[in-house]
């Protein structure tokens, strides 16, 4: 029979001066947990690990194998064989919280940092009956906006892989964000929660996701806790919490892409930080390397159009106000300003110059007589 | 000769405009033709979906039509443009009501996603376009004696469904670095870590320590360069370091340009002498 090697994690803190590694053989046979149970049944009966259904159903196993988050019952020996080609197998508690024996760790931190975030319905009176006997109705159409984020079962695997618990104390948890966005989309709660919710998420670290997606990648039950923390981050800006830098970051992508179809770096250090400083640095930096620094981004042939697409998009999900139309203007200005013509005519000469990009920006500028 | 559609983004415009140069000259050493995608627009950088990500599909719907029109596969560098443009086309492809509510629109510049245009990001386009024999054949200057330290970025291996290799154990860039002739150094602290690129401008201090935790264990295992296919995990390296309070001053390099490099390109021409933190390494 196939065996592999695992080097399991053990540490007694009751006995034991520090953790150690303790290697078994087990069989390359059903799941990682099989494995585990393997080792209890016949080779060593004190090691500790959490399990129960062994279904994907509790969220008791989560564990690392070499570094890497998985819900052992649901993570085949033979697919873990085949990863690591045969190396062995380095089996550990999560990140991030305290361990109590073995693979157990103490779940209470995350639980609490969770509650934080009001995960619960709070319910709004106009919506939902006070009289028990009248049913509160919920439609299917309804369910589809929290229909993934219901089925968290608190395994604490995204919170063990999370990159933005790892730095910041702080910091909820992408399972605490995914739970409290799902009342955020329910209509039976009432407004004044869903404004608090938002107020203890931006203190409890919602601009500190990292958005590295670990957090999708690891969940067993699919829900996606980094896109709910992007959901949570366009409910901040709109309910006017726009002055932390990410709000900025945000304005300064939804306007310039509009206006020009990119964003523009060399101005996103003020229009976020207002440190002009960063801007002459770098212009300094690229000018002694002999790189073409460009104000503005070339803009792409087709603006107008790619505008108005932006544009109905924006106006059919009733954000066309998010726009900040004066501050496009300005970039348009900025723009003509820098050449010496309007947007049109330089998208239409950039497409016409437009073959080699280098040197471009002052190509175009001698061409329209800017600056 | 392979040809595919190149799309740009924000990394090979305005200042870094040089890069496209950079790439299409590497390219042209191992057969590939890299046609730039002139009309696209930025991605929305993983952040218009903050503001509506039916916005986001919209915009890279469109991206991904200008590569159709044109009957080519579409090449992306940026990990993040990836992962982004490869989300809105599995959207795209899963959901006829929106892939028709935005071919409607598309149709005013008379676009249309079919569907028919497979998106690659670089490591995917070496690992099966190219193949890893083609680069070693192509190598000229091989970087003998160069540690080097291969860095993914996360965008190429999180979340699975848009993996371009092994989430958990990747092998394809340290498969193209020693066709280069370099010695690859891929276990160190934090090579797991974040680059820090997208807090920057949301959370700056979470940047600075996550440069810290992968600059550090870079300088503990003592290589002589960072190697990455994303170019804003090259930006964080290159210009955010020189934010951190006492930088530890490790040089990086985006991928192309060190293979640009190796193929004989000089120093100026790849780029590698355009940074913050200079590449002293010959």
């Amino acid at each position: 029979m196939e065996t592999a090697i695992l080097q399991v994690f053990r540490y007694d803190p009751e006995k034991d001066q520090a953790p150690y590694y303790k290697e078994y053989e087990v069989p390359v046979e059903g799941t990682l947990l099989n494995a585990l149970l393997y080792i209890k049944d016949n080779l060593d009966p004190t090691l500790a690990f959490r399990a129960f259904c062994r279904s994907e159903v509790c969220g008791s196993c989560s564990m690392k194998v070499n570094g890497k988050t998985k819900l052992a019952c649901k993570t085949p020996m033979k697919e873990l064989v085949e990863t690591w080609k045969g190396k062995p197998l380095r089996i550990e508690p999560l990140n991030h919280m305290k361990v109590i024996k073995d693979l157990v760790v103490d779940i209470d931190k995350p639980i609490e940092k969770m509650k934080t975030l009001i995960p619960w319905l709070v319910p709004d009176p106009r919506v939902v009956p006070t009289d028990p006997m009248h049913e509160s109705i919920i439609y299917p159409e309804e369910m589809e906006a929290y229909k993934d984020q219901i089925h968290c079962m608190l395994c604490f695997s995204c919170y063990s892989a999370c990159e933005a618990v790892a730095d910041n104390e702080r910091y909820r948890g992408p399972f605490a964000f995914s739970k409290a966005y799902r009342f955020q989309v329910d209509r039976r709660d009432i407004e004044t929660a869903k404004e608090k919710r938002i107020r203890y998420a931006i203190s409890g670290g919602l601009w500190s996701c990292v958005q590295c997606q670990k957090c999708i990648h690891v969940c067993p039950k699919g829900v996606r806790p980094a896109e709910d923390i992007q959901n949570l981050r366009g409910q901040a800006v709109k309910k006017g919490f726009t002055d932390k830098p990410g709000a900025k970051k945000l304005k300064h992508f939804v306007d310039w892409i509009y206006a020009t179809g990119q964003i523009n770096r060399l101005y996103l250090p003020e229009e976020v930080y207002g440190n002009k400083e960063a801007r002459e640095k770098l212009t300094k930096a690229y000018t002694e390397m002999g790189v073409e620094v460009w104000e503005v981004p070339k803009p792409t042939k087709g603006l107008m159009k790619f505008r108005d697409i932006y544009l109905e998009i924006l106006s059919k999900e009733d954000k066309a106000l998010d726009l900040d139309y004066s501050h496009v203007r300005k970039i348009d200005k900025m723009v003509s300003d820098i050449f010496k013509a309007d947007i049109c005519t330089i998208v239409d000469k950039a497409h016409e110059e437009g073959r080699s990009s280098r040197g471009l920006i002052s190509k175009l500028k001698g061409l329209l007589g800017g600056q | 000769m392979v040809k595919v559609g190149f799309y740009q983004g924000c990394c090979f415009q305005g200042q870094d405009a040089h890069m496209f140069e950079t790439m299409k000259e590497m390219f042209k050493r191992i057969d590939v033709d890299v046609v730039l995608l002139e009309e696209t627009t930025c991605c929305g950088g993983n952040t218009i979906d903050e503001e509506n990500r039916k916005l986001s599909y919209a915009i890279n719907a469109r991206n991904i039509a200008l590569a159709e029109r044109e009957g080519l596969d579409m090449l992306v560098s940026c990990n993040t443009c990836y992962m982004v443009i490869a989300k809105a086309k599995r959207a795209l492809d899963t959901n006829k009501k929106l892939r028709d509510e935005i071919n409607e629109l598309l149709k005013e510049e008379g676009l249309e996603y079919k569907g028919t245009s497979r998106i690659y990001h670089l490591l995917d386009f070496f690992r099966d376009v190219v193949g890893y024999e083609k680069i070693k054949q192509a190598v000229k200057r091989p970087l003998k004696g160069w540690k080097v330290v291969a860095y993914y970025g996360c965008h190429v291996l999180y979340p699975k469904e848009i993996a371009v290799d092994n989430s958990d154990n990747p092998s394809s860039l340290q498969e193209i670095l020693k066709a280069l002739g370099a010695e690859v150094i891929d276990d160190y602290e934090g090579k797991d870590a974040c680059c820090g690129y997208h807090s920057f401008f949301t959370d700056k201090s979470m940047t600075l320590k996550k440069l810290n935790r992968i600059l550090g264990g870079v300088k503990k295992v003592g290589a002589d360069i960072v190697a990455t296919p994303c170019p804003l995990c090259f930006k964080s390296f290159d210009i955010y370091q020189t934010n951190m309070e006492n930088p530890p001053r490790v040089p990086s390099s985006f991928l192309p340009e060190i293979m640009a490099y190796a193929f004989g390109i000089d120093k100026d021409k790849s780029g590698l002498s355009h940074h913050l933190i200079k590449v002293e390494k010959e």
